[in-house]
């Protein structure tokens, strides 16, 4: 598996990951470059159906990032996201995708470091697992 | 039959019949020849009942109910999609066919007043057997099945709590509009999607021309549900944890009851 880099998107809310991920570019900190980042409004709005379809399209691993509990700007916003995302990912495992390829973790506007660490570990993960077997496989 | 009428007091009975030699469901007021009901093939009447209900004004209807029906309407009030005041439920017992066919976990209505009940079947094997399987070999099952797909929505029509009134899966991002199968997707966000409200009726099963174990993909995804929530989908008065904040707690801002 040398050399496989793999693709992975990122979803941050605005209110807080997005920052977040600001933070860590101001402070230049060096993250691997095959993230890419979708800013979304709140955690919330990432909806099992996106994350199906980008692993269904063979994007390699999905990240949602979103406000810690408590902080998120819509109140109860990531509360939903805390149910909705780990359910997603073991419906996911259930009929054969591997669940680590779907991570949720919580990134407040002045972790810009967590930030850094959050996606490191998570491209090393996917990296390690390989690519999506969706990839291969033709509908 | 008459029971719904006499004992309920219900103005209409939602029933099937025998029609032109097929049994098809039918809506009757009091006073009407029942012709020749049939409680012997399986039929969803919840998904019916609440096509009907919009129909019936103030009336009361007394409809013929598996468990699995029971459930569905119960997951229909639970989200105010019909007021369970106006509906009476004639208990049916499903027999030990019925309930081997659908490995059955819970047959019994709640009042029993058609048939007898019989045992829940033991186990689903079918599902014990595709959870036993290492990751890979399940993609590798499952990619074949969803390769019969021939995207007919059969699944979609005849679940009875397939209610929302937008269906993602019609919108084009998520089902491309030509060409079939659908995809991996198409499957998946039908199962998460019902994932909290799924009375595994097997009838999406009996639906699918491509025979596609979808029941043994419910069942395990109601497992997941299950395990991750202690939730169970069928009564009138726990709110789906999806709908819940982690608290437990109804969430403020709740409009999409699907
Ligand atoms: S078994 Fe199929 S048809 Fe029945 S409630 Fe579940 S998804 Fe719907
Ligand atoms: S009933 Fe079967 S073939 Fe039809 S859309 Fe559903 S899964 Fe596909
Ligand atoms: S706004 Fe950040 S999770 Fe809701």
């Amino acid at each position: 598996m040398t050399g496989f880099r793999p693709t992975i998107l990122a979803f941050c809310c605005n209110w807080c990951s997005y920052a977040g991920a600001d933070l860590a570019g101001v402070n230049r900190l060096q993250m691997p470059t095959n993230v890419n980042v979708v800013r979304v409004m709140c955690s919330a709005s990432v909806k099992p159906e996106y994350v199906i379809k980008a692993l269904s399209q063979g994007i390699d691993g999905v990240l949602v990032l979103g406000c810690h509990i408590g902080d998120c700007h819509y109140m109860t916003g990531n509360h939903r996201t805390a149910k909705r995302i780990p359910l997603t990912a073991k419906v996911l495992e259930t009929v054969g995708i591997d669940s680590r390829r779907v991570k949720l973790d919580w990134v407040s506007a002045a972790e810009g470091d967590k930030f850094q660490q959050v996606i490191t570990d998570f491209v090393e993960v996917v990296t390690g697992l390989g690519p999506n077997p969706l990839r291969e496989v033709r509908f | 039959m008459r029971i719904a009428f006499e004992e309920m007091k219900a103005d209409r009975l939602l029933a099937a019949r025998t029609e032109h030699g097929n049994v098809a469901p039918v809506l009757l007021a009091r006073g009407d020849v029942p012709g020749e009901l049939r409680t012997d093939v399986p039929y969803q009447m919840a998904n019916i009942l609440l096509r009907v209900v919009p129909y019936l004004g103030s009336d009361r209807v007394a409809v013929v109910a598996r468990k699995c029906d029971e459930k569905a309407i119960a997951e229909m009030s639970k989200r105010g999609l019909l007021d369970p005041g106006k509906v009476s439920l004639i208990g049916l017992a499903c027999d030990a066919r019925q309930v081997s066919e659908c490995r059955c976990s819970d047959p019994c209505p709640s009042k029993v007043h058609i048939g007898e009940c019989v045992k829940a079947a033991p186990a689903d094997k079918e599902v014990e057997d595709l959870l036993a399987k290492t990751v890979p070999e399940r993609l590798e099952f499952w990619t074949a099945q969803f390769r019969k797909c021939n995207k007919c929505f059969g699944c979609t029509s005849n679940c009875p709590v397939c209610f929302c009134d937008e269906c993602l899966l019609e919108e084009k991002t998520f089902t491309p509009e030509k060409g079939i199968p659908p995809g991996f997707a198409f499957h998946l966000i039908r199962s998460i999607h019902l994932a909290d409200k799924c009375v595994e009726c097997g009838e999406c099963e009996r639906a699918c021309p491509a025979d596609i174990p979808l029941l043994a993909l419910r069942k395990m995804v109601n497992r997941d549900v299950k395990e991750l929530f202690g939730f169970v989908a069928g009564d009138g008065e726990t709110t789906s944890p999806l709908l819940t904040t982690l608290d437990g707690e109804p969430m403020e801002d709740d409009h999409d009851v699907c």
